[in-house]
């Protein structure tokens, strides 16, 4: 039993996964499936935390799975941070479902599902079982999204990442297959030293840009970014923030695992000749574009959507800095996912919460006047964009300071890379920044249908925690980081 | 008691004002003037904790408490000591080396008493201008403090940059929804401004951290330790324009200083005091704290420049404010104008020239801080700025006129006001500044151009209460316009006091920071020759960075920082100041290159 213990929060959620589908068939309406997913999904969390706070080694996983998944610290930190997403989505489902007359339990269950996906990504070490994370991940996702049947936006939405998505997923795995033709094997280890050992340079450098192709798409960074705007406006805003965290941390999570061991050769790692550059460039392009489109938005999801993309742009900074210093740039990243996720969360949870059914809040019309009517109910979505802009003492910020601090460490181009991004962050300055100034400063014209916050206790939890949650990652970040290091110097060996 | 209290006096001086924030926060919104009254208490409060960093308060406080028994006496700091007084030093990220170090010396000395003064006046002259929102814009005001304080004390620069962003939220916040009609226009513009400068400072400070980590294996943002990080010219130069960038539009300086007129017109009253008060100084003391003694290379190369944008803006911000319509537009170009002064003062590179600059900061903060309270007076009679529209108002206001008269000529640098001290001692220190670190040989010209922004000043201020006071009753709605009330003059009398104190009496606060001065000259030269005889990294002092964790320096390491800064006698320090000719200078520099 005891060398099932680093996959007990998996194990944990399949089990509850199998036991919400049974009940949602036999319990009526009022049933509260919400409340149970986010209990089991934060216990998942929770265990994995105190897996990886306990520091103690984790025993080797049965023949049949050890080389596919990861017994690691950075799989139990990513398990900590999708079960954190996951929950809070799953709370924000749970308000937002009954308010809008969706209640449905399979959403739970599909979020379950595509939790257990996201963790598997997470933690593969091998083509095989990447793919199978990445496909269980992304079919529920695929299904959330086409949660609201009825609404054209959500299918249309659903039918646009479903295909780009398939597309790409198609693309990563002919990267793989061609770097099995170049070295005979689909475990990252073993692709790291063929590599390093003199593998079919043309046919690794196709197959490494192809995986890179897959993964840049998956995180929704420029340019295989199409999908993210109408994909996250489509959906409902509690899958949207799903999406946007847990999604995104799984992607970049299995990037880090690939960046560093299967491309993590001397010769991949090199400015000249391998993937720094690459990454360094998408970078920048997903940091400028994603920034300036956000400016331009006048809904306030889509808006999100675009400034995710730019998020991705400054993960991607961190990743690309991990050739030169890779504990420090790495455990950057894991410290930037988490931040951004709870940060997300919030801004999420509290567009939802200003809207209620029928008037729902989008626009930023939507939003005149809100903080002077509900100043509480807009202090949330504040703190949530001040955290998302990077601005101290929030969790953003210190997420921004380790990416950007690895970059100026790193050296060289890097340090460019990071005035780029500190200059592009400056710009979402400015759309965050219209947020708080619709809510506290703007009066709703007069013919204005205004929106009424919900009255949900699901969406105040999901706030209040991750409102407490961006307060204490930003005033006392040391512990996590302690945390996140420990991690990327194992995962670096 | 009493020495947790010195030992924690900075720390305390943070808390109050936000416990205050605290408090209101779960006050009920339906009792304005409960809220205003527990605003000003607190306010008060931390003014009253503020008093203790002057050894003489300290002095009085001990003589009463020595009357009890069992009663400690305070730690009274000796501002002509170097280094910095009343430090905190907690750890608080450990593992990249940031730590919640607090200091003040007698650079900062007057400027955190400036703050703790004028904080609570300027939420006290809004009394009456406010009525929406009074707990929100109370709470602004109260955290405006902390992040204001946090910035003149931090030494730790993490710390800083923390408290540096932290000030911007409230500011944008009293600007953007109590403001003038253009108010969203002004309250962003002013919050992008600062945020873009000073994400480049946070790119330089990391830089920083990053060099001396290569040098001596670990982290720290310290600045005392930071400050030994010898850069080779051309890094010097990047990360000084990063910092200056920041300072530059914090001050603001000519070409970064188009926020500033949107911001104070927009701003309330309270707003507008704070701002030109106080914020802007932060800016003028960033370059003294930061970016001078960490950049001497750059910031000797660069100083000319900067002090001929400074003239420029002197020039330029009084000729703007010839023109202006609109009183509180005139003023806020009289602060370009003025603040373009302190900017000459700081990099003359003399005693009298920084001195001077730290003194004409706090001067600027009384007198526009008053002019401004006393423009609110009027608007709130008249609702409007507009000069046309009065006159005569000696007839109708004569003790408001009195008052105004009185500011005009602290601001225009009358004898006998504070402003002409510190204006002089500017002048004289510009004058003299023809070393080669200093103004060169052109100083005499800068300081003549630099004069005629008093006669300018003299020009417009003289205009506009010409406009306002003098002549015939002109408008009829001016004719029943009450004089200054109560409240108004309790606002105002503090810093008339002050005018004349600073004026008449100088020494007061002169004598707080001229060992300061002399000492940070000091370090300066010396640094700036240690740079200048090798371009290459290096530490300065590398015995002062043994690790203090390594086991056999962990007794020794903080004696050897409290010791870092030996205090001779002021007369063998002035001889310490190396005294190169200038060809050996540029010998040495042009060596360096």
């Amino acid at each position: 039993m005891s060398t099932w213990l680093s996959m007990a929060p998996l194990l944990l959620l399949l089990v509850s996964a199998l036991f919400i589908m049974i009940v949602d068939a036999f319990a009526n309406e009022k049933a509260e499936l919400a409340l149970v997913t986010s209990v089991a999904l934060g216990t998942a969390g929770l265990v994995a935390l105190g897996l990886l706070v306990s520091g103690q080694p984790l025993p080797p996983l049965p023949e049949m799975f050890s080389g596919y998944l990861a017994v690691d610290s950075v799989s139990l930190f990513f398990d900590f941070v999708i079960c954190t997403g996951g929950a809070l989505s799953v709370l924000l489902a749970g308000g937002y479902l009954r308010e809008h007359g969706l209640e449905r339990g399979e959403l739970y269950v599909l979020m379950i599902l595509s939790s257990i996906g996201a963790m598997i990504l997470a933690r593969s070490t091998d083509f095989l079982s990447l793919f199978l994370g990445l496909e269980t991940m992304s079919l529920g996702v695929y299904a959330m999204i086409a949660f609201r049947r009825t609404s054209a936006r959500a299918v249309e939405g659903a039918m646009k990442y479903f295909l780009l998505g398939s597309f790409a997923a198609a693309i990563l795995l002919f990267g793989g297959a061609l770097l099995y033709a170049a070295t005979g094997h689909t475990d990252f280890v073993g692709i790291g030293q063929a590599i390093a050992e003199g593998a079919d340079a043309r046919l690794v450098l196709v197959g490494a840009l192809m995986v890179i192709v897959g993964l840049v798409f998956k995180v929704g960074g420029v340019p295989f970014h199409m999908w993210t705007p109408d994909a996250y406006e489509g959906a409902m805003t509690p899958v949207t923030a799903f999406m946007s965290v847990a999604v995104k941390a799984a992607a970049f999570a299995v990037f880090v695992r690939i960046v560093m061991i299967a491309f993590g050769s001397e010769d991949m790692m090199s400015a000249a000749s391998g993937w720094p550059p690459i990454l360094a460039f998408l970078a920048l392009l997903s940091m400028v574009f994603g920034n300036v489109a956000a400016v331009a938005q006048k809904s306030v999801k889509r808006m999100l959507a675009y400034s995710s993309i730019a998020h991705a742009g400054y993960l991607l900074v961190g990743l690309a800095a991990a050739s030169k210093v890779g504990e420090q740039a790495i455990s950057g990243v894991l410290f930037y996912l988490l931040a951004y996720t709870v940060s997300n969360v919030l801004a999420f949870g509290s567009l939802i919460w200003i809207g209620s059914k029928g008037r729902e809040a989008v626009d930023y019309d939507d939003l005149a006047g809100v903080g002077r009517r509900h100043p509480m109910v807009a202090l949330p979505f504040i703190v949530g964009v001040l955290s998302l802009m990077g601005f101290p003492p929030t969790a953003g910020f210190f997420g921004k300071y380790y990416v950007f601090n690895a970059a100026v460490q790193a050296g060289g181009g890097f340090v460019w890379l990071a005035v780029f991004g500190i200059l592009a962050s400056a710009i979402g300055a400015y759309y965050y920044l219209r947020v708080v100034v619709v809510m506290l400063m703007k009066e709703p014209t007069k013919d204005q249908v205004l929106a009424v916050p919900m009255k949900s206790g699901y969406v105040s939890a999901a706030l209040a925690i991750s409102g407490a949650a961006v307060m204490v990652f930003g005033m006392l970040p040391g512990w996590v980081l302690d945390l996140a290091i420990d991690a990327a110097q194992k995962l670096l060996g | 008691m009493s020495a947790f209290l010195s030992e924690n006096l900075l720390t305390l001086l943070l808390v109050v004002p936000f416990l205050g924030a605290l408090t209101l926060l779960f006050m009920p919104r339906q009792w304005p003037n409960a809220i205003r009254r527990t605003s000003m208490a607190f306010l008060g409060l931390n003014f009253l904790f503020s008093l203790l960093l002057l050894p003489e308060v300290v002095e009085l406080t001990q003589s009463v408490l020595s009357r009890f028994e069992g009663v400690q006496s305070l730690a009274a700091a000796d501002y002509a000591q170097a280094g910095y007084h009343f430090v905190v030093d907690v750890p608080w990220i450990e593992t990249v080396g940031i730590a919640f170090k607090l200091g003040v010396d007698g650079i900062s000395l007057w400027l955190v008493l400036l703050t703790t003064l004028l904080t609570p006046i300027a939420l006290y002259a809004s009394w009456s201008s406010v009525h929406t929102k009074v707990k929100e814009y109370a709470i602004a005001f109260l955290l405006l403090q902390v992040g204001m304080l946090g910035a003149f004390f931090a030494l730790d620069l993490f710390l800083f940059y923390v408290f540096w962003e932290l000030m911007l939220v409230p500011m944008y916040l009293i600007v953007g929804i109590w403001g003038g009609p253009n108010r969203v226009y002004a309250a962003v513009k002013f919050f992008l401004y600062t945020m873009v400068g000073s994400l480049l400072m946070l790119i330089a400070i990391l830089y920083v951290v990053g060099q001396y980590e290569t040098l001596t294996g670990r982290y720290t943002f310290d600045l005392v330790l930071l400050q030994d990080v010898i850069l080779p010219f051309d890094a010097q130069l990047l990360l000084f324009g990063a910092f200056a960038l920041a300072f530059a539009i914090k001050v603001p300086m000519f070409p970064f200083h188009t926020w500033l007129p949107d911001a104070h017109v927009q701003a309330p009253t309270g707003g507008s005091i704070i701002l030109a008060a106080v914020l802007l100084k932060l800016g003028t003391y960033g370059f003294l704290r930061f970016a001078m003694p960490m950049f001497p290379l750059a910031s000797q190369y660069v100083g000319p420049t900067i002090a001929v944008l400074g003239i420029v803006g002197i020039v330029y911000g009084a000729y703007c404010a010839w023109v202006q319509k609109d009183v509180k537009k005139l003023v806020a170009y009289s602060s370009v104008s003025h603040m373009g002064f302190i900017a000459l003062g700081m990099f003359a590179m003399t005693p009298h020239g920084i001195n001077g600059a730290i003194l004409q900061m706090i001067n600027h903060g009384i007198s526009t801080g008053a002019l401004f309270i006393l423009v609110g007076v009027i608007y709130e009679r008249r609702h409007t700025r507009d000069l046309d529209e009065f006159g005569g108002l000696a007839k109708v206001m004569p003790w408001y006129t009195i008052a105004f008269v009185i500011v005009a000529m602290s601001s225009i640098g009358l004898p006998g006001t504070n402003g002409f001290v510190g204006e002089f001692m500017i002048m004289s220190g510009a004058w003299t500044s023809q070393g080669f670190i200093g103004l060169g040989q052109w100083s005499t010209i800068f300081t003549m151009v630099a004069a005629t922004g008093v006669i300018l000043a003299a020009l417009y201020m003289l205009h506009a209460v010409l406009k306002m006071f003098w002549g015939p009753l002109t408008k009829k709605e001016n004719e029943g316009l009450s004089d200054m009330n109560g409240r108004e003059w309790a606002a105002v009398a503090p810093l008339l006091v002050l005018v004349f104190w600073i004026g008449f009496f100088p020494n007061t606060f002169l004598e707080k920071s001229e060992d300061a001065v002399v000492q940070f000259i000091g370090d300066f030269r010396a640094k700036w020759d240690e740079s200048s005889s090798d371009d290459a990294l290096r530490l300065w002092h590398p015995d002062r960075h043994a690790d203090p964790n390594a086991p056999e320096a962990a007794e020794e390491a903080p004696a050897e920082e409290a010791a870092e800064a030996p205090t001779p006698a002021d007369a063998d320090r002035e001889a310490a100041i190396p005294t190169l000719t200038n060809e050996a200078l540029a010998m040495r520099l042009g060596g360096a290159r």
